[in-house]
């Protein structure tokens, strides 16, 4: 089954923004990065987009279309419709057309520490770390962030605040918080304890709409936050 | 803060039930901060005079401006079933049926609604 689709992509050329048609026939089961090298092999090479694995795994891909951040390569074209309006994710400064600067949001991720803090961490003599099932499961699906910005885009408590750290980091924060092999929760608590940390979040809990991997990181968010406040509480009595 | 991106409060293409809601919240909280700054005003009067707080009160308390309040009692109890939501999901309680919990608190919110409006209506009409 083939048809006709339109993409209207907004572009960016470092001075002006612009929108651009691009109407070609897309078949049935092709996704939206097909359409978009499509279009940049056949129609304007000039059209710039981030993408890599081309399966959902790397979180490069990840675009506005017809308004909600999705993973490109994940995304069937004709289960979004024959008009697709293709944006740069929300939040993050454009750098040309679909491409943004995530290195703030990288940046954010890193100040939450999202490593595994250890007293004895000796890489001489390493040691296995066991952990039971149910351990496992504690915080399993909070590892399977791809960090591709979606919630980020997605979420309005970003776009007020640019130093708010936001879903994806505190995501990750809470994922290494409830791993039994870690020992530094105290000192991540601290860091997502204040003004830019968890109490910016309003609740509008469409990161967890939006996540390409079901991550759910307006629940930890919310799981974060009792933990800080249960941490901010204990502060006061030491 | 950028106000261009306030105005990102307020979109909804693309959003699910839970930005509706969360941009209703915003609406309405601002039509309750606009209220009661109004109110303020109103009370604030009396210090003029009782004669100032009355020609203020005459011009907004009046059956003609029924409507006004009853949307006034629709912002309130939407902005008050809809917080109790969040306070209940941001307390980590009912987050699996957060959604379905959008629903219960606006048809409560309009129940609540219509209820006092009835109720204004019989108060100003006298039946």
């Amino acid at each position: 089954m083939e048809r006709e689709v339109l993409f209207r992509i907004r572009r960016f050329d470092g001075e002006k923004e612009y929108w651009q048609d691009f109407r070609f026939t897309a078949r049935k089961g092709m996704t939206v990065l097909e359409g978009l090298y499509f279009i940049k092999e056949s129609l304007d090479g000039s059209l710039a987009f981030r993408a890599s694995c081309r399966m959902g795994v790397c979180g490069s891909c990840a675009v506005k279309v017809n308004g909600k951040p999705r993973l490109a390569c994940e995304t069937q074209i004709f289960d979004v419709g024959d008009v697709l309006e293709i944006e740069p994710l929300d939040n993050m400064p454009v750098l040309k057309d679909l491409v943004v600067d995530m290195d703030g949001f990288f940046r954010k991720h890193e100040a939450v520490k999202p490593y595994l803090i250890r007293k004895d961490d000796d890489y001489k003599n390493p040691k296995e770390l066991l952990q039971t099932p149910k351990e496992l499961h504690a915080y399993y699906d909070f590892s399977l962030c791809i960090k591709c910005g979606a919630c980020y885009s997605a979420c309005p408590a970003s776009a007020t605040r640019s130093d708010y750290l936001g879903p994806a980091a505190i995501t990750a924060a809470y994922r290494f918080c409830m791993d039994s092999r870690d020992e530094g929760k105290e000192e991540r608590l601290g860091l997502v304890s204040g003004s830019d940390g968890v109490w910016r979040c309003h609740f509008n809990a469409e990161c967890s709409e939006v996540c390409p991997k079901s991550v759910e990181p307006a629940k930890a968010m919310q799981k974060m936050r009792l933990m800080s406040a249960i941490h901010m509480i204990k502060s006061i009595f030491r | 803060m950028e106000m261009r991106r306030v105005s990102g409060w307020f979109t909804l293409k693309g959003k699910s039930i839970n930005s509706i809601a969360y941009s209703f919240h915003r609406l309405t909280g601002m039509v309750l901060l606009l209220y009661l700054i109004a109110h303020l005003s109103f009370l604030t009067s009396l210090r003029i005079g009782e004669e100032t707080y009355t020609a203020f009160i005459s011009t907004t308390v009046r059956p003609e401006t029924l409507p006004l309040d009853s949307l006034l009692f629709l912002a309130t109890f939407y902005h008050a079933f809809n917080g109790l939501r969040v306070v209940l999901n941001e307390f980590g309680l009912l987050y699996e049926v957060r959604k379905a919990l959008i629903y219960v608190m606006t048809l409560l919110a309009l129940i609540f609604w219509l209820y006092s409006t009835y109720m204004m209506y019989v108060f100003v009409t006298g039946w």
